[in-house]
């Protein structure tokens, strides 16, 4: 009698969990508009929400590299300083045209995840030791590249990739969403992504099962760099100006938070792309959402933190589910 | 896609290696650099004292030793990164000047932002043999270590653009820099000139918990209280004296608050940031929406000639001329003001293009 009682009831208990922890994101950006359609001034127009998601993109597309370093049970604190080298890379190179100074910028960022995939998949280095070295070491080399200072530039082809549109829809966001949509088909269509997956769910079986775990880890680190390079250019081209000292700080954590309440667990072997969206898009409508309201710098800070633990909160349920 | 792996990741490393041996042939193209690199000082640029009042302090009450600065060995600390135009004109100018008097050496530290940094790099100068120090220092608490180290050889530190929580004459010598509150209060008179005193306000705060934010927004805030009954504060939120938080968060605003007709930011990269957002918002800056704010460096006064801008106050970093100057009298004898504050000078439509090389 007690087993069919506790039968029936675990999986009511689970089954709202499931679905905090599947489609909380979802609810809680529909919360949000909701809020904001009601307490906030000219939220519901386009102009507003081409702002917002031009704002999105850069955090977006760290994010998806994020989730597939996540998906490997890895962490890559770097992405923010191979923003910061991606941009100082663009000043430099600008005068042999936009396209050629963004491959060497983009060339320039799969260094660092070439260094960071060496350490952790050949030396087996942990991938937040090793990230965490390059992350510093990385805005160094940025800062030396940059010769330390602010450049601006001022190339028309480049500036159309922050500014220019496509029927009323940016360039930046155009390129992020196909960039989705290809994260989408590695993760989900390819064996790569299938390898990717298995890696993080046991390292030690998929080496024993002889998928080539070096090869991959490698690979992924080297795409988490260029797709956080990318994020660098744009965000050049939209501020006008490679600003290596202050491009990308902390959007490591930007990053994280987005693909962790985009329901992909730290602890890896899954990885959601739609999710790491909606999370990446959460973070912005919340801090859209607090500076539209004029809260102070420290009531923000305090409430993104909350959302933070939160998110991770629903993500250990998940963890004791599993 | 197994076999695809290794020639994408060959292909990849190839790339990686031809992309180490382009750095050689850079091509910067139509790219401008950062202004404030120059060497030559232009002229009318030197800093000139505004208040020296209040007490003194000579070589005998500090209790240092007399050098010809000819023969000496000076220590410059610089507090921040070397990528905002403010701190390359500051150190500029120290070098520069120092090259100008013939000081016999000149070693320059800069602590990279991080405070235990500015304390060993301090004591290491004080160890190779500096008799002199001139310090920024990056906070106003936190260098006791490194100021007692000097004071225990009787070496003579003059502190420069921000003010330390310490005695002087005791624990340094004097203080040279800027009122900020001041700045702030100048930056609402212009403000409140060029709106005619009636405007819509969104404040770009520097970083927070930061003296000079403090200072700049209390200064303004109270000038447009006293001056102006017309002009409102519709927010204020903080951009971290950078560009990209300026610009992001002045989207925000601008999206929330139409009406807003005028924009205070606390330094001239977020008011560039505003700028470019104001922009973005199909409206045209200088004219719909007017911009001030506070530092003096070239992007920011050139926007003013170009009628995209409204005012810059500035916050002067040519301490070279001063901070020696300083230096040579103390050591002649001569009394120094213990709180020596300089004379900003201010950049609006009428004066920046017969100004703007004045700009950092």
């Amino acid at each position: 009698m007690s087993t069919v009682t506790s039968a029936v009831r675990l999986p009511q208990k689970g089954s709202a969990l499931v679905f905090l922890q599947r489609y909380g994101v979802y609810l809680a950006i529909a919360l949000l508009l909701l809020f904001n359609l009601f307490f906030t001034p000219n939220f519901m127009t386009i102009d507003n929400f081409r702002v917002q998601f031009i704002q999105v993109v850069p955090v977006l597309i760290v994010a998806l590299g994020m989730a597939l370093v996540i998906g490997t049970e890895g962490i890559d604190l770097s992405v923010g300083a191979v923003m910061a080298l991606s941009a100082a890379v663009i000043p430099l190179y600008i005068g042999y045209g936009p396209l050629p100074a963004a491959i060497l910028a983009v060339l320039a960022g799969c260094l660092i995840g070439l260094a960071n995939g060496t350490m952790i998949a050949l030396i087996g280095v942990q991938p937040i030791v090793a990230t965490l070295s390059l992350m510093v070491a990385g805005r160094g080399i940025a800062l030396l590249v940059a010769d330390e200072q602010l450049k601006s530039v001022i190339d028309p082809g480049f500036l159309a990739l922050g500014r220019g549109t496509i029927a009323g829809v940016p360039y930046s966001v155009l390129l992020a969403l196909i960039l989705v949509g290809l994260v989408a088909v590695l993760v989900n269509r390819t064996t790569f992504g299938k390898q990717l997956v298995s890696i993080g769910g046991s390292r030690r079986a998929a080496e024993l099962a002889g998928l080539p775990v070096k090869r991959v880890l490698i690979t992924i680190y080297i795409l988490a760099a260029a797709l956080a390079s990318i994020a660098g250019i744009i965000q050049t081209a939209r501020l006008s100006a490679s600003v290596p000292s202050t491009v990308g700080n902390l959007i490591e954590l930007s990053a994280i938070t987005a693909v962790v309440i985009g329901g992909t667990p730290l602890s890896g072997g899954q990885v959601k792309v739609l999710g790491t969206v909606a999370g990446a898009l959460l973070l912005q409508l919340i801090a859209a959402s607090l500076i539209k309201h004029n809260v102070p710098d420290a009531y923000s800070q305090i409430t993104q933190a909350v959302i933070i633990l939160l998110a991770v909160y629903l993500q250990r349920g998940k963890a004791v589910l599993k | 896609m197994n076999l695809h792996a290794t020639p994408i990741l060959k292909s990849l490393a190839c790339a990686a290696v031809l992309g180490f041996a382009l750095t050689g042939c850079t091509n910067t193209g139509t790219t401008t650099g950062g202004s404030g690199g120059g060497s030559e000082t232009p002229e009318g640029t030197q800093q000139s004292v505004a208040s020296a009042e209040g007490p003194t302090c000579s070589i005998e009450d500090y209790g240092a030793e007399k050098i010809d600065l000819k023969d000496a060995v000076v220590g410059f600390s610089q507090s921040e990164k070397e990528d905002n135009p403010f701190r390359i004109a500051e150190t500029q100018s120290i070098k520069d000047e120092a090259e100008k008097l013939g000081v016999k050496k000149l070693i320059t530290t800069n602590a990279q932002s991080t405070l235990s940094k500015q304390i060993s790099d301090i004591q290491d100068m004080i160890s190779q043999g500096a008799q002199a120090l001139i310090v920024a220092p990056l906070n106003s608490d936190g260098l006791e270590p490194a100021l007692q180290a000097a004071r225990d050889k009787n070496i003579p530190v003059i502190t420069i653009d921000r003010k330390v929580n310490a005695t002087a004459c005791e624990d340094y010598v004097t203080f040279l820099g800027s009122n900020f509150v001041e700045q702030g209060k100048r930056a609402a008179d212009q403000l409140i000139e060029g709106t005619g005193g009636e405007a819509k306000v969104a404040i770009l705060l520097g970083s927070s918990g930061n003296a000079v934010t403090t200072d700049r927004t209390k200064g303004f805030k109270d000038q447009v209280a006293a001056e102006a009954p017309g002009i409102e504060i519709v927010a204020e939120q903080t951009g971290d004296f950078a560009r990209d938080k300026g610009q992001s968060v002045t989207e925000q605003l601008l999206q929330a608050n139409p009406d807003i007709t005028a924009i205070y930011a606390e330094n001239d990269e977020m008011g560039l940031g505003a700028q470019a957002a104001i922009v973005a918002a199909g409206k045209t800056p200088g004219e719909d929406i007017q911009i001030y704010s506070i530092d003096g460096t070239r992007n920011a006064v050139e926007q003013i000639t170009a009628g995209s801008y409204n005012g810059v106050i500035e916050s002067n970093p040519r301490f070279g001329p001063l901070a020696f100057q300083t230096l040579v009298d103390f050591m002649d004898g001569k009394p120094v003001g213990q709180d020596i504050i300089i004379a900003d000078s201010e950049y609006d439509p009428s004066n920046a293009a017969e100004r703007v090389n004045s700009a950092y």
